[in-house]
């Protein structure tokens, strides 16, 4: 009787360890393969960083240069990512997406995306950005729809303050219009990166 | 002799080691990001709203919120509206703040102001190598005011609105003094309600402000 009260309790809090275990998010850091092959963002580190800010892309095209404001051809975001250990698993992160061209509005809406989860943050090494570079991604959850766990990724990059050459890309495993939706600029210094035409992007290499 | 100059090296360092201390703790204290952002504000005596509205929480690096609409009878309509803020303070590798509004279209005042398409973005950064803030990214889709066109108006461009009052388009009100701490506060459309004061013999010898409409506001400042 001894030996089972015994048993029970060395048992009870494994049991309890495990189920936690069970419920904890398992956060992977691979990155989803979305996308087509790059010339920048191509060898990564992981090392302890964060990246914050937000602001606005004219895609496209997607250069400096802004379209004109009745077109409503812009982007604006916020986003925050950061991997505290270097391990290239995000500890931290957010994105709120939302794209105004009048072809991408969902249910009378613009599409506008938010991140659920983040899970990957690795260090670019090969991007032309100078203050730093990240590609990041997780799930999210379509706002418009309600369809959650929607795999997503992101080009970040940090060229210098005040961000006017900085960037952003966005690729979604989500079809709008029969077309997987994506943000991304293959002409620009920073490929696949759109510049900013407002806003910022901030590098923290010690978080 | 050594003894005294012993003694007198502890009393400098007793002196001098802890306001160091105290001045690096100020000097990180003192980092800080703000950012706050709202699709339309009315502010008069018998109506205060603002919304969506979205300001960073301390300690957090970003808040949102939305509308699909907004109505307040008689003095805005607007659709479409998204609040995003984000930011943080870092004494290290500086702080930085960036908060955006964004609508699709508007009409205030059953139409005297239309425009289709507002966004205001307010961005501030302070760093080793740069301290300011912009408004780059802010812009207003087919302005009309009083049954004209306005197309990319300056910072601070005024109007009037007969028997209203007047507007401020673009306004960008800064703030700091852009060594240690920047800041802007962006409104896209800011009208200024007003009534007239009228003298003894019915005069009109000047105007009170009596309300506020703000529609696409973005705030950001820093602090190193």
């Amino acid at each position: 009787m001894v030996r089972m009260k015994s048993l029970a309790l060395l048992a009870a809090p494994i049991g309890v360890a495990l189920v936690v275990w069970s419920c904890d998010p398992q956060r992977s850091a691979v990155a989803p393969i979305i996308g087509t092959p790059l010339a920048h963002f191509n060898e990564f580190q992981c090392t302890p960083f964060k990246m914050t800010g937000g602001g606005r892309i004219d895609y496209p095209p997607g250069t400096a240069e802004k379209n004109p404001p009745a077109s409503h051809r812009y982007e604006t975001f916020g986003a925050h990512v950061m991997d505290q250990d270097g391990d290239c698993v995000a500890d931290q992160g957010a994105l709120e997406w939302v794209d105004h061209r009048p072809e991408m509005r969902v249910n009378g809406q613009p599409l506008n995306l938010h991140a659920t989860e983040v899970t990957f943050a690795e260090v670019a090494t090969d991007a032309d950005c100078r203050d730093g570079a990240v590609h990041w991604g997780g799930k999210l959850r379509v706002q418009n729809t309600g369809q959650e766990g929607v795999d997503f990724v992101v080009w970040d990059c940090d060229d210098g303050e005040p961000g006017v050459s900085d960037g952003f890309a966005i690729a979604v495993d989500l079809v709008v219009n029969g077309e997987f939706y994506a943000v991304t600029c293959p002409e620009s210094h920073a490929e696949p990166t759109c510049t900013l035409t407002g806003g910022n992007r901030q590098f923290h290499p010690t978080h | 002799m050594r003894i005294d100059t012993f003694r007198g090296t502890v009393r400098f360092l007793a002196l001098v080691l802890p306001m160091t201390l105290v001045a690096t703790a100020q000097g990180q204290m003192r980092a800080a990001s703000r950012a706050e952002a709202y699709g339309v504000s009315v502010s008069t005596p018998t109506v205060n709203q603002k919304s969506p509205y979205a300001v960073l929480p301390t300690g957090e690096a970003m808040s949102t919120d939305q509308g699909q609409g907004v109505s307040v009878a008689g003095l805005v309509t607007a659709q479409d509206l998204f609040a995003i803020v984000t930011g943080d303070a870092d004494p290290v590798d500086g702080s930085n703040a960036v908060s955006s509004a964004t609508l699709g279209a508007v009409q205030l005042l059953n139409g005297l102001i239309t425009a289709d398409g507002v966004v205001a973005i307010a961005s501030s950064t302070v760093g080793d190598n740069a301290v300011g803030s912009n408004a780059e990214g802010s812009s207003l889709g087919s302005l009309v005011v009083g049954g004209v066109e306005v197309s990319d108006p300056a910072p601070n461009t005024r109007m009037d609105l007969p028997g209203v009052g007047y507007v401020i388009l673009n306004e960008q009100r800064p703030t700091g003094d852009g060594v240690t701490a920047s800041g802007l506060t962006v409104n896209m459309i800011h009208v200024v309600l007003q009534q007239p004061i009228l003298g003894l013999l019915g005069q009109v010898v000047g105007y009170k402000t009596v309300g506020n409409i703000i529609v696409g506001s973005a705030t950001s400042s820093v602090t190193r």
